[in-house]
């Protein structure tokens, strides 16, 4: 059953191919030049996702597993991260989903993201900033009881991370209901800067958050309370390679994606091996990869 | 395709966004009104984008071109009001 992770993958990084999707333009596009376009698919698809993944919670088939909340580390890790991916050329799953395209310099991200995160991790350079960041950590939260099943909400595994909802002691679908609330307000009630694209934005949104739900059911079955993780599947990669160890499920989604990907643009007559003309972008992108798997790592994610 | 005067060629082969993007407009902020700019580019995502950006600075997008492969010739004439 690990495999679905590789098969879920391969389906969200042909999705992601087709889309273009990539949080780090999403957000550029936005400040740098005003185009909302890939800003509103990519909180469309959070928002189809959220309902799908509390859905899928509400049924039994899942536990919501947040990671514990720590502030320092979230903002801080985060700020560092999102540094590290301008100067890497895309985000996580953005240099991803490059990568299988052909961008050679994607790939120097993608070794340096997942080799500096899994040796943060397990010991290796930087592993002192990490162990010292999760002091931070906020105690874990518990939702409900044990013996007698009552509690906050049965949506989370019995003890995990702080989530809005428990910050706030409110249910969790007014959190849900709030949230997808402002996106609709802000994909539909706004103008949305035009692009010729492959896929409409609205249906990329729909399948990317879907096939997002979908992950977490399958990684449940294979008792991983998490929907798809850019970060640990490279780092599990990196562990396959240097120390033996198995796939993990994630380890498998991003091998997916990069595949998925590549078979998407080789269909579309996309595929070439791209390489920058000044050289010093090699540089520059691996660089921005150990930048990207330090951030990611303090961050948690 | 109609032969077309082209008097700069930017050739951004092998960059990622934003650098398609934001070479094709700084070309066009530095070129003189009626000028005709290619722009080669083998990056997917620039190719949808550049010519909204080239819209959205007033100027005209002559024609995109696909040569096989993942590689296009985008034609651009620049306009100054």
């Amino acid at each position: 059953m690990i495999f679905s992770g590789f098969l879920i993958g391969l389906i969200f990084g042909a999705l992601l191919q087709r889309s273009r999707m990539c949080f780090n333009s999403a957000f550029r596009d936005v400040l740098l030049f005003k185009d909302n376009y890939l800003l509103k698919m990519a909180l469309l698809a959070v928002a189809v996702q959220m309902v799908l993944v509390h859905l899928l919670a509400q049924m039994g088939l899942i536990a919501l597993a947040p990671s514990g909340l720590n502030w320092v580390a979230n903002i801080v890790g985060a700020y560092i991260f999102g540094l590290g991916m301008v100067l890497a050329g895309g985000c996580a799953s953005g240099v991803t989903y490059r990568a299988g395209e052909g961008l050679t310099t994607a790939w120097f991200a993608a070794i340096f993201y997942g080799g500096t995160a899994y040796a943060m991790r397990n010991g290796g350079v930087f592993s002192g900033v990490w162990k010292w960041f999760q002091g931070f950590g906020v105690a874990p939260f518990q939702y409900f009881d044990q013996t007698t099943g009552e509690g906050f909400s049965r949506l989370y595994l019995q003890k995990a991370g702080q989530t809005l909802p428990s910050i706030f002691g409110v249910n969790p679908w007014i959190v849900v209901v709030i949230c997808v609330g402002l996106i609709l307000w802000y994909v539909f009630g706004t103008q949305t800067s035009e692009r010729e694209s492959k896929i409409e934005l609205k249906t990329a949104a729909v399948l990317l958050g879907a096939v997002g739900a979908f992950a977490w059911y399958f990684s449940e079955l294979v008792g991983r309370n998490y929907g798809l993780g850019i970060t640990g599947g490279w780092s599990n990669i990196w562990s396959v390679w240097l120390s033996g160890k198995p796939f993990s499920w994630d380890g498998l989604s991003v091998f997916g994606i990069v595949v998925g990907a590549a078979i998407s643009a080789v269909m579309a007559k996309e595929f070439k091996l791209r390489m920058p003309r000044n050289p010093i972008t090699y540089v520059q992108v691996m660089g921005g990869g150990i930048v990207m798997g330090f951030g990611a790592t303090i961050a948690g994610g | 395709m109609a032969d077309y005067e082209v008097s700069r060629v930017i050739d951004v082969r092998g960059e990622v966004c934003p650098v398609p993007d934001v070479e094709t407009k700084r070309a066009i902020k530095g070129a003189k009104d009626g000028e005709i700019l290619k722009v080669l580019v083998d990056y997917p995502l620039s190719v949808e984008r550049i010519p909204e950006s080239v819209k959205k600075l007033g100027s005209e997008v002559l024609e995109v071109k696909k040569n096989g492969g993942s590689d296009w010739e985008i034609y651009v004439k620049v306009k100054k009001q």
